[in-house]
């Protein structure tokens, strides 16, 4: 706004003094007016260097007025992202200044000017960054939707996590929790933004396989065992939890478990064929045996419940072998016998 | 004729077993049993390596010394029995039986296992128990028997038990006691299927705490470890019971005593001398 430099015609010169420095004017001198107030040209000058305007162009800042070099040292805020000076809207935030649209959030670069902020270890954050980061500080997840803590297990939806209750199931519209499936409403479709939700029952009920273990639908090879479906992954050794991975797997009471801990569990592998013992599992020294396995190690006389028979390394030995034994050896195992007997 | 004169008494117990061998032959017998038969030769006996048909050969309680690489002649043999024998050494054809499983040798004089013993393609079960055995003496491919499910090698001469042990990955049986074993290897923990553990009457003073990853307290285990110098912890937790013992190595306290034990504070305590084995049978000589 350049000034005008010409003393108006209607106002007399005794009643007109500089907004500086109160003094009145000369005749034919010439008068700076801005806004109605007026000025010598001496005086009208930027507060800061006490230069006059280039170009007439000041700024106006709290009724002074400054030259654009003063001003913008002064005041004028440079924008910590870009380093642009910022005319128009200035975010001042996090102790610096910013153009609205280079004001984001550290993490996911959302703009934060109309949504607000929070300030997270020296970051500017959005609401949903920040829930978050507190969230899994604490080993959770926050809610995609109302960014709150989620308790217990969320529920998964086109690759985020919500709380259970912000969604119906899309089939009986019954409010949802993290038992919830996720459909492909358009099989095919790599995107997921067609996934729907659908509450377990109406899951249960469109015939997709569910793992007997892990409750979730069975998309790729099913194996079918115990009379449930199983992930490949899932179905496994009730005790080492081992997957079978197509290899044997042997059931016991509605349970599976892999060779070595059938064997363990429930001793029926017999220590000469090593097969699965069919009848009568003979139990002793702490293994099994088929009835028709179970003899002297070293002649193979069949030895029943009734038989004597020695011990040798966690095996058994009939009398007559036994005796056949070098003579030293059977003094050591009968020493050590003795000594067994007599700590248990 | 002069064969038959000098060996009168057992020549007429030979022509027995050779009687037994051929009814065998002509009845396809698949489990042939020769228990002491005094038999010293199986040289004596050649029909022995042509029954195609045969599964088991118990042998045990004879004098056996030598047995002839033809012995691999028998392609469905599955068990064989040379349990009390004299046997010094074992051809190394033995290895490579097809379909061999159980291998008996216990009580004999082995000191030493043929080069590339360790190529059984199926074998489960070894007894070289009561043998003259040491670590030194096992061939390089030894370990490599990853189909064995028991290993006997009980009253040995062993000092160190190399751990390579850790390939034989389906061991359930492993029998140690009576040799002159100083120290474990850490990777007896390796062996995840392993439920019996003999180690009663070495010179052991502490036990690696990886041995407590085993299932080695359950009511299919064994864990024998009497009659060692055991450091005075681990003894005082015997008194209490094997379960004691597996707790108690399982502690902090018990892995810093170890690893200061198995890092060079064992030259302080005196090595315990090795067991008298002059009286043992396998130390004779033919
Ligand atoms: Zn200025
Ligand atoms: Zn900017
Ligand atoms: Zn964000
Ligand atoms: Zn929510
Ligand atoms: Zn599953
Ligand atoms: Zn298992
Ligand atoms: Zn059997
Ligand atoms: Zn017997």
């Amino acid at each position: 706004m350049p000034p005008i430099t010409q003393v108006p015609t209607s106002m007399s010169l005794e009643t007109m003094t500089c907004t500086r420095c109160d003094e009145g004017f000369e005749p034919q001198e010439k008068i700076v007016n801005s806004n109605g107030q007026l000025w010598h040209i001496q005086c009208f000058v930027c507060a800061q260097c006490f230069r006059t305007f280039q170009d007439g162009i000041f700024y106006e800042f709290e009724g002074r007025k400054y030259c654009e070099k003063d001003f913008r040292v002064l005041f004028a805020p440079y924008c910590s992202k870009c380093g642009e000076i910022v005319i128009g809207r200035v975010i001042k935030a996090m102790q610096a200044s910013w153009h609205p649209e280079c004001f984001r959030c550290q993490l996911c670069a959302k703009e934060l000017a109309d949504s607000g902020f929070i300030r997270n270890n020296n970051r500017a954050l959005c609401h949903g960054c920040n829930a978050n980061i507190k969230a899994s500080e604490i080993g959770k997840y926050s809610c995609q939707k109302c960014h709150g803590i989620i308790d217990g297990a969320p529920l998964r939806f086109r690759g985020e996590v919500y709380h259970g209750y912000h969604f119906n199931c899309t089939s009986c519209g019954v409010e949802l929790d993290s038992t919830a499936r996720e459909i492909k409403s358009r099989t095919g479709f790599a995107a997921n933004d067609m996934n729907e939700l659908y509450c377990l029952k109406c899951h249960d009920r469109m015939g997709v396989p569910i793992c007997g273990a892990c409750r979730r639908p069975i998309e790729e090879r099913v194996v079918t065992a115990l009379g449930k479906h199983w992930h490949v992954e899932h179905f496994v050794c009730a005790k080492c939890e081992k997957p079978f991975l197509g290899h044997r797997h042997y059931e016991k009471r509605g349970l599976a478990y892999c060779e070595t801990h059938y064997h363990q569990l429930f001793g029926n592998l017999c220590f000469v064929c090593n097969q699965v013992v069919s009848g009568d599992v003979f139990t002793a020294l702490n293994k099994a045996w088929c009835v028709h396995h179970f003899s002297c190690d070293m002649c193979n006389t069949n030895l029943d419940l009734k038989s004597k028979f020695y011990e040798y390394d966690e095996k058994p030995v009939c009398k007559k072998c036994y005796e056949r034994m070098p003579s030293e050896l059977r003094k050591r195992l009968r020493v050590a016998h003795e000594n067994t007997m007599r700590k248990n | 004729m002069s064969q038959v004169q000098c060996l009168p008494v057992a020549g007429k117990n030979m022509s027995k077993v050779k009687k037994y061998l051929e009814d065998a032959r002509d009845n396809e017998t698949r489990e042939l049993e020769l228990i002491d038969k005094n038999i010293s030769s199986l040289d004596e006996l050649p029909n022995i390596f042509s029954l195609p048909f045969v599964t088991r050969i118990t042998l045990s309680h004879n004098k056996i010394s030598v047995l002839p690489p033809a012995i691999a002649n028998l392609n469905n043999l599955e068990i064989l029995n040379l349990s009390n024998n004299h046997l010094e050494e074992l051809p190394l054809s033995l290895s490579s039986m097809p379909k061999l499983r159980i291998l008996n040798c216990s009580i004999n004089r082995l000191s030493t296992l043929p080069r590339g013993f360790g190529a059984f393609p199926v074998l489960e079960v070894l007894d070289l128990s009561y043998n003259n055995l040491n670590e030194r003496e096992l061939p390089g491919n030894f370990f490599k028997l990853e189909t064995l499910r028991a290993l006997y090698l009980g009253d040995n001469d062993f000092e160190y038990l190399p751990p390579e042990i850790k390939f034989m990955r389906n061991l359930q049986i492993l029998g140690l006691r009576d040799n002159d074993l100083l120290e474990l290897p850490r990777e007896i923990g390796e062996l995840g299927r392993l439920r019996e553990l003999h180690i009663q009457n070495n010179r052991l003073t502490v036990i690696p705490p990886e041995i407590a990853n085993l299932d080695l307290y359950s009511n299919k285990s064994v864990f024998k470890m009497e009659e060692n110098p055991w450091v005075q912890p681990i003894s005082e937790q015997y008194l209490l019971g094997i379960s004691h013992v597996l707790e108690y190595i399982k502690t902090e306290a018990y892995r810093i005593l170890y690893n200061r034990h198995v890092t060079g504070g064992k030259s302080a305590v005196p090595i315990p001398p090795r067991a008298d084995k002059s009286k043992k049978a396998s130390r004779a000589r033919s």
